[in-house]
């Protein structure tokens, strides 16, 4: 696979020269995954499948404890499902929006407007779980819970009286408002590589802007699946926000309207004490190594449908 | 027939736009919160704020974010210093050699670290660099930064090298440039907005993180890191600060946190605006 | 300019200011660096900040990340001295009381928070908590209740019952008295710093991260009740509940009751700092005596008895001194020191410590 051998000396030089802070990039996950791995082996030894498939938490300093990550494993699931699904048509609407509501003249606008939901990454994440909590949740529970559960009760999904506002449906809502901006980033970027003659002849066909719209999104719909991956990935992983609103319980988050928990969450509320329990730290770095192998499947899934764009452009 | 699909034009157009307003929206809600708490937190404690140590919990003086401000600028510089050539030429080499195994599988480690909790990532610096030295830096810190930033910088910079058009390079090679000299001289050139991009999310990314911090700085809040030797020392940082102080239940230490807050979230939209202007003049 | 040098701007100024502060000797000053409990924090803050400005060049700091990371820093070597809320454990203190030493520097309560509007004062024992975190008692009114509060007007609303979420020592305290007090009802194996809450499974059960976490959670949930700190009470003017004690009085928290409950447990205290303190911690909860609250803990210090830096020995030998004598007037509004009994025993670890 190696073909270095058949590049031009100057080629090869920058190779080499580039190599090494490539590897250092890759060794760190490389580190991370084994040294994770190996914390995680006595766990496994230990506890077995039930790790995954039960759902206790009741650590022990002297007696048996006993852990299963099941609630949380689908807590983080089901969170950032409920994230990209709302996260999609918002940071679709946004490209649409910059690219073509806002019109060419108006460079200067589009440019902010591209810039505000750029800076939305930049705000720091414990404000975002702050705001999370002080604002949306008790917001959502009034105005959107009650009437959710009033209504469409007879849905399992919202079967469950709304008795607070910290819901793994707010953790999901909060998280979507997060992705938006690197699932927008993502489409636009592709969006922009459809050559203008491409949008220049769809237009001449007489079509109206929302035809022009499903044509080009079809054209460019393996970056909008990349893009709908990262920002899972990306979800999953979230820590300090999801933990203040997610509502930090070991119940099943099969209702949507109840608080549950996700897997950052609980290493974020269980790492700094879990030294004093055996194996708790083993099964929160399993924890870890679970939300890393995710990450990695909806990247290297991610990096494929994008690979895939090119083709089309 | 056709007023039909100029309607549903028209519908599809408000809802696009409606939803992108909805996209936006958070952002001035939450600025405009953080400004309202924080700024008159600012208002009260003056210039201090920016200089002085905290005043102790209880009382009625609130003191400053000196040394955690201080440590966060020190953080900045490290990180960058670790952070920027590793992340920069690790994205050059993944569009450079796209094809080759080692760019596909450094594309897909690299963006997978976005996707790990940052506690752990704290806890990998932890078990490795803090373990080795005994005791908690402000050095710790960075490379735990440093890796944080890593992921947002690399596919920024990668995405934006990708963007030049192969005319450039072309171009570029037909008068008799090296491959290197096509890299950064013109590839390089044109997408220097791209890159600057990448690095500034970078460091608002980093400046504004708290969790890696956890178990690697060690949340020195009574001493001001002055020279390169205290690097070595524990130090403080502001998201470290607001996230410990907004978790007690003082009046002026909670103060405290808010108007760190907004001093953390200017500084981030200051390092989008600056970089926004830099780019304004060399764009092509 | 060239990208290429740009990229390694940062890292020629962090070279460059190596090179200008090699000359330099660095500070002359010692720090101390601390680690653990957060709920301790704010008052070693305070300590360290008064400390300091009494002996310039003597710097204490402390990360406030929880009792467990600070144990555990601690026993690595990775900080000079560690704050937790409980003391070692029996096994792990058999295993190093020979290098630390460990004191009791503040005395915690629990407070039980609650939010019900027109409900201003209220009376629980370890029963009806117990019950009511099982998810077994489900409404306000609820004959249970009602008995313990004749007169008042408990609407019938269900109860949330909000606990910690992360790992605390205050939810070991809070769960100990509850079956300490109700050893039938809440079993022993509900007891710990993290359990698995039954009430979660009725769906009326929140978890809050940390103090504040638990507070907010009360605060905008109606009809819901909380355990949090003292402290974070009082700081917040949240209404807290008479709790029954074990000779049958209903005490709020407050700086006399927690000293009456640290008199009743002075029995079991060891006569020196580097004994075992694991028994002491659990005998204050629902201690014996008139007039004190029964959700009360020890919080404690945790120091290395030698230093490889005589100068560290010093520091930390002068530190211990200051807490145990001069400290105690400056002990943070919501804390409780401890009694003068204790005081004594901790200030024989000074002659403990050496270079």
């Amino acid at each position: 696979m190696d073909n270095t051998g058949k590049m031009p000396a100057g080629d090869r030089r920058l190779f080499y020269s580039l190599a090494p802070a490539a590897v250092i990039s890759m060794g760190i996950l490389v580190v991370m995954t084994v040294l994770f791995i190996y914390y995680s082996i006595p766990a496994v030894r230990v506890y077995g499948a039930k790790l995954i498939t039960t759902s206790t938490w009741s650590p022990s300093e002297y007696g048996e404890p006993s852990y299963g990550l099941l609630i949380p494993i689908l807590g983080t699931l089901i969170s950032s499902i409920i994230a990209v699904v709302i996260a999609l048509p918002l940071a679709l609407s946004a490209v649409f929006f910059t690219e073509e509501v806002l019109p060419r003249s108006m460079g200067s606008v589009r440019s902010a407007f591209a810039s505000l939901i750029e800076a939305m990454t930049g705000i720091p994440t414990i404000v975002y779980g702050l705001w999370g909590l002080m604002v949306l949740s008790p917001f959502l529970r009034d105005n959107v819970y009650q009437p959710l559960y009033r209504y469409l009760g007879f849905i399992p999904l919202f079967s469950c009286e709304p008795v607070t506002g910290s819901t793994i449906l707010t953790a999901g809502i909060l998280l979507s408002i997060m992705i938006t901006p690197f699932i927008y980033a993502v489409v636009r970027q592709s969006y922009n590589q459809v050559p203008r003659t491409y949008k220049e002849a769809i237009l001449a066909l007489g079509a109206t802007r929302y035809e022009y719209a499903r044509i080009l999104f079809g054209m460019i719909k393996p970056a909008i699946l990349a893009g709908a991956l990262i920002g899972f990935g990306r979800a999953a992983g979230e820590t300090v926000a999801v933990a203040l609103v997610v509502g930090n319980t070991f119940n099943p988050p099969t209702c949507i309207l109840s608080p549950s928990y996700t897997v950052s969450a609980l290493i974020a509320n269980q790492f700094a004490n879990a030294p004093l329990y055996p194996y708790m730290v083993n099964v929160l770095v399993l924890g870890g190594l679970i939300l890393l192998v995710l990450g990695i499947i909806s990247n290297i899934l991610g990096v494929m449908y994008l690979a895939r764009v090119r083709y089309v452009a | 027939m056709r007023d039909w699909r100029r309607v549903k034009e028209r519908i599809f157009l408000a809802v696009t736009s409606i939803l992108a307003m909805v996209a936006v929206a958070p952002l001035f809600h939450i600025i405009a919160s953080v400004a309202i708490r924080g700024g008159g937190v600012l208002y009260r404690a003056g210039l201090d704020f920016l200089t002085s140590q905290p005043a102790p919990p209880g009382s009625s003086m609130l003191g400053g974010i000196g040394p955690a401000l201080l440590g966060t600028l020190w953080l900045a510089l490290l990180t960058s210093a670790i952070g920027i050539p590793l992340s920069v030429l690790t994205a050059v080499f993944i569009v450079e050699f796209k094809d080759h195994p080692l760019a596909r599988l450094a594309k897909v480690f690299t963006s997978s670290l976005l996707e790990i909790p940052t506690v752990l990532i704290g806890m990998l610096v932890f078990l490795t660099i803090v373990s080795m030295m005994g005791h908690y830096s402000l050095l710790a810190g960075s490379i735990a930064l440093a890796i944080v930033m890593l992921p947002y910088t690399v596919s920024y910079v990668e995405r934006a090298m990708e963007e030049v058009p192969r005319t450039y390079r072309e171009a570029g090679y037909s008068i008799g440039m090296t491959r290197s000299q096509v890299v950064f001289d013109v590839v390089m050139g044109i997408a220097r907005r791209g890159v600057a991009a990448g690095v500034v999310i970078g460091l608002a990314k980093i400046v504004s993180e708290t969790a890696p911090l956890l178990f690697t700085i060690g949340s020195a809040r009574s001493s001001y890191p002055m020279s390169m030797k205290d690097v070595f020392e524990p130090g403080d940082a502001v998201p470290l600060l607001i996230f410990q102080f907004a978790q007690t239940p003082y009046q002026n230490w909670q103060d405290l946190a808010w108007g760190a807050a907004l001093i953390l979230t200017v500084i981030v939209l200051a390092l989008f605006a600056a970089m926004k202007l830099i780019v304004r003049e060399v764009h092509l | 300019m060239d990208i290429r040098a740009l990229l390694f701007t940062p890292a020629l100024i962090v070279l460059l200011l190596g090179l200008l502060s090699m000359g330099s000797n660095g500070r002359d000053s010692v720090s101390l660096q601390g680690e653990g409990s957060s709920f301790l924090y704010p008052q070693i803050q305070a300590w360290a900040s008064e400390f300091t400005a009494r002996n310039p060049g003597i710097i204490i700091n402390y990360n406030p990340t929880g009792s467990g990371a600070g144990q555990s820093s601690f026993l690595k070597g990775v900080v000079d001295f560690a704050g937790s809320d409980p003391p070692l454990s029996r096994d792990v203190w058999e295993e190093s009381w020979d290098r630390v030493v460990q004191m009791p520097v503040v005395i915690g309560m629990v407070a039980i928070v609650y939010n019900v509007p027109g409900v201003d004062e209220l009376r629980l024992d370890g029963e009806v908590l117990a019950l009511i975190y099982l998810g077994v008692i489900e409404y306000w009114d609820d004959e249970r209740i009602r008995a313990l509060n004749p007169g008042e007007d408990l609407p019938h609303e269900r109860i949330i019952a909000v606990h910690r979420s992360d790992s605390s020592g205050t939810t070991q305290v809070f769960t100990l008295f509850l079956h300490k007090s109700a050893p039938d009802v809440w079993g022993e194996d509900l007891v710990g710093k993290s359990i698995e809450w039954p009430v979660d499974d009725t769906g009326r059960g929140i978890g809050g991260k940390g103090n504040q976490g638990v507070l907010e959670a009360v605060r905008s949930n109606l009809y819901s009740i909380g355990y949090v700190e003292y402290a974070y009470a009082i700081k917040n003017n949240m209404k807290t509940a008479a709790i029954m004690n074990r000779e049958g009085e209903f005490i709020k928290p407050s700086m006399e009751a927690a000293q009456a409950a640290a008199l009743g447990a002075l029995d079991s205290i060891p006569d020196s700092p580097d004994g075992d303190w694991s028994r002491a911690f659990q005998d204050i909860v629902y201690a014996p005596g008139s007039g004190s609250y029964p959700i009360t803990s020890w919080s404690f210090l945790l120091f290395y008895k030698s230093y490889n830096d005589p100068a560290k020995a010093d520091a930390v030998r002068r530190f211990i001194q200051w807490i145990n004598v001069e400290g105690q007037a400056h002990i943070v509004d919501g804390y409780i020191p401890v009694p003068a009994q204790v005081r004594q025993v901790n200030l024989k670890a000074v002659e403990m410590i050496h270079g």
